[in-house]
């Protein structure tokens, strides 16, 4: 699916011009925000020092994973293990059937999506509710989240305010108040008559076994204290050491995905209700998930792409990105983090072309709060796809092209004013990417990174 | 006990333990050195300017009278509260208890504030519904139990962490509808302060 990468970007430029204002609006200000948020602190020493913490986690993941496991069991928390996504399925399908459960509210989170979790309870009779906003409005219109911050980002007020007129019968020109207020609800009860209660985590810390999650709706506060069973997926690589390192972890990723010094909430979850006065859930399910993270830790450079905390920031900053939106990318991890683990989790085969979608401009890295090296890993993956003969000559030449003019200063500009003379139409169909990039006046400087050396040792 | 199969645990761990192995451990850079302001100043700045808001009791008079009178003059005035277990006698106002999905305002006691993001720690023997629930969350928060970092804050958590604790650092807040940020979503849509 990932391989109609060019054809789906083509579609959503061309067929829903809606969609690229709503995703480059929304991601400039997210970015605008960040560089805000980092402002304000000494933000490279936080970065370097998170990319330190995560490095040596990585490379103790063995222990501190079953630190976590005897932490949660010795705090009265089930732990499982899962492989794959189809074992992580049935975990959660096997733990909502033993307790009966007739529905399911859910926390926004990337690893339940990567595993397909919502069609298979579905098909197990289970009623399956998305409680941040966002994530409702996609699951009223049966689509998959297109940002990792903000799930429904390339839709428009308008598209709200139908949506919502037909759904929830709201005014058909409700302001965001209203509609909030309408889905507000729905949601409340949905809250109070749920069994269960399924999020992901932000991070898992070994030495007290504390779920974290960040957020600002209070979705994920509900979802984890109301039902009497709480289930979180959490893939292998969230492990934090200690809870002095979740201090700083917490800080950091909320100023890189929002520029905030914190989310308005943040779960720590160490186990199921024990005390009087807590009337938390009876029951805390933690699934530990594989399916294929193992594979990239093995990988000689992609490993570095498991420190990423999910933060949204590189799709913000990524120029490309800001075009498509992350629909278009095909899975569940979009932008530039997506095309550097896509093919670590799927198999570069089935990721191609996904790590030619950049132009290595290195906007990415520069945001990225845990220091991953977005451009190197893609050009090492777009040299295993050269090595395997995945690269079709003409998708390289485009490409190249592409990148070239986006680091060259007098060529850009120059491309710039060709593209807004020939529309994105004419320039689009030849270069799907370039004409579009050309025509937009808002992106970043050209890079002034030593692409032409990176280039070489990826291609030629 | 681990379910789920012991053996993709086993695989899982053993496949971790060769990565790493493979590659050299890499050590912890150690502590994240952030700078330590003054504590209440710093929380009152960044909990206000994350839309939390801070108000001030009439020390002239007893806590339980202010509140009652202050809660009343809200918009819309607060008829029912939800009140945290954790609240002694003085600081519950003098209005009816009502289940916190019916109440007006949940009333609660921080165990402690973090200066530097301006938060709020909770603990979920305070009942979780209570600070949740209804629309307008107010907490005492003890002026010495402000900490300068988050890092010292969870550092003396770790001695009888609750089973859960939740870090409110201003209103909820969505801005997935139209890009434009409203307020009370799902949680609280206001949440004050009072120092004690
Ligand atoms: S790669 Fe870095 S910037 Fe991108 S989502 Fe992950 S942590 Fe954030």
């Amino acid at each position: 699916m990932v391989r109609d990468y060019a054809a789906r970007s083509r579609e959503i430029i061309r067929d829903e011009p809606g969609v690229r204002e709503a995703v480059t609006g929304a991601t400039i200000a997210f970015d605008e925000k960040r560089r805000k948020g980092y402002a304000e602190v000494d933000a490279d020493a936080w970065r370097r020092w998170a990319e330190g913490v995560k490095n040596h986690t990585l490379t103790h993941l063995d222990h501190y994973l079953t630190e976590a496991e005897a932490r949660l069991q010795a705090n009265g928390a089930q732990v499982h293990w899962a492989a794959d996504a189809a074992e992580a399925r049935e975990i959660v399908i096997g733990l909502a059937t033993r307790r009966a459960v007739a529905s399911v509210v859910k926390g926004k989170s990337m690893v339940t999506e990567e595993i397909d979790l919502n069609p298979a309870l579905e098909e197990a009779g289970i009623e399956v509710i998305e409680t941040d906003l966002g994530e409702y409005v996609l699951q009223l219109l049966e689509e998959p989240p297109s940002h990792i911050l903000g799930p429904a980002l390339h839709k428009s007020l308008r598209q709200v305010q139908d949506l919502f007129a037909e759904r929830l019968n709201t005014a058909p020109d409700g302001d965001p108040d209203t509609l909030a207020r309408a889905a507000r609800e729905v949601l409340r009860n949905a809250f109070i008559d749920a069994d269960m209660g399924i999020t992901g985590a932000n991070f898992l810390v070994a030495e007290t076994g504390t779920v974290a999650l960040i957020e600002n709706e209070g979705n994920i506060r509900l979802t984890t204290s109301l039902p009497r069973v709480h289930v979180a997926v959490v893939g292998i690589e969230k492990l934090l050491p200690r809870m002095t390192d979740l201090a700083g972890f917490l800080q950091l990723t909320a100023r890189a995905a929002t520029g905030q010094p914190i989310g308005c909430f943040v779960s720590l979850i160490q186990g199921p209700a024990a005390e009087p006065g807590d009337d938390g859930p009876e029951e805390v399910h933690v699934v530990l998930v594989d399916n294929g993270r193992t594979d990239v830790l093995a990988h000689e450079h992609a490993w570095e792409a498991l420190r990423c905390v999910r933060c949204g920031a590189c799709l913000n900053a990524c120029p490309v990105y800001r075009q498509t939106g992350g629909h278009a990318y095909g899975h569940v991890y979009s932008g530039p983090i997506g095309s550097v683990l896509d093919p670590g989790l799927l198999g570069l085969h089935d990721a191609m072309p996904l790590p030619f979608a950049s132009s290595l401009c290195g906007a990415c890295e520069d945001a990225c709060p845990v220091r991953i090296p977005i451009p190197e890993l893609l050009l090492e993956w777009r040299k295993e796809a050269q090595d395997e003969g995945l690269t079709p000559w003409k998708e390289r030449a485009a490409l190249a092209g592409l990148a070239s003019v986006a680091t060259r200063p007098g060529l850009y500009r120059l491309a710039g004013r060709i593209g807004s003379r020939l529309g994105a139409r004419g320039a689009g169909r030849a270069l799907p990417m370039l004409g579009e990039w050309a025509r937009d006046r808002a992106l970043p400087k050209p890079s002034p990174r030593t692409f032409r050396q990176l280039w070489r040792k990826g291609i030629e | 006990m681990s379910a789920g199969g012991e053996s993709s645990r086993e695989r899982i761990l053993a496949r971790v333990a060769r990565a790493a192995a493979s590659r050299g451990r890499l050590s912890h850079p150690g502590a994240l050195a952030t700078p330590a302001a003054d504590p209440v100043a710093g929380f009152v700045k960044c909990f206000t300017s994350s839309g939390g808001e801070v108000v001030k009791a009439d020390r002239g008079r007893p806590a339980n009278e202010w509140l009652t009178d202050f809660l009343q003059a809200l918009e819309p005035g607060v008829v029912g509260v939800a009140v945290g277990p954790e609240v002694p006698a003085g600081l519950r106002p003098r209005l009816p208890d009502v289940a916190a999905a019916h109440a007006g305002a949940g009333i609660s006691v921080a165990w402690g504030a973090v200066s530097e993001s301006g938060s709020l720690i909770l603990p979920s023997t305070g009942t979780r519904a209570v600070q949740l629930l209804p629309p307008v969350h107010v907490v005492w928060v003890p002026e010495g139990r402000v900490f300068a970092r988050m890092e010292d804050a969870l550092r003396e958590l770790l001695d009888g962490l609750p089973a859960a604790v939740g870090l409110h650092s201003g209103p909820s807040k969505s801005a997935d509808i139209g890009r434009t940020v409203v307020t009370g979503v799902h949680g609280p849509g206001r949440c004050m302060v009072v120092f004690i």
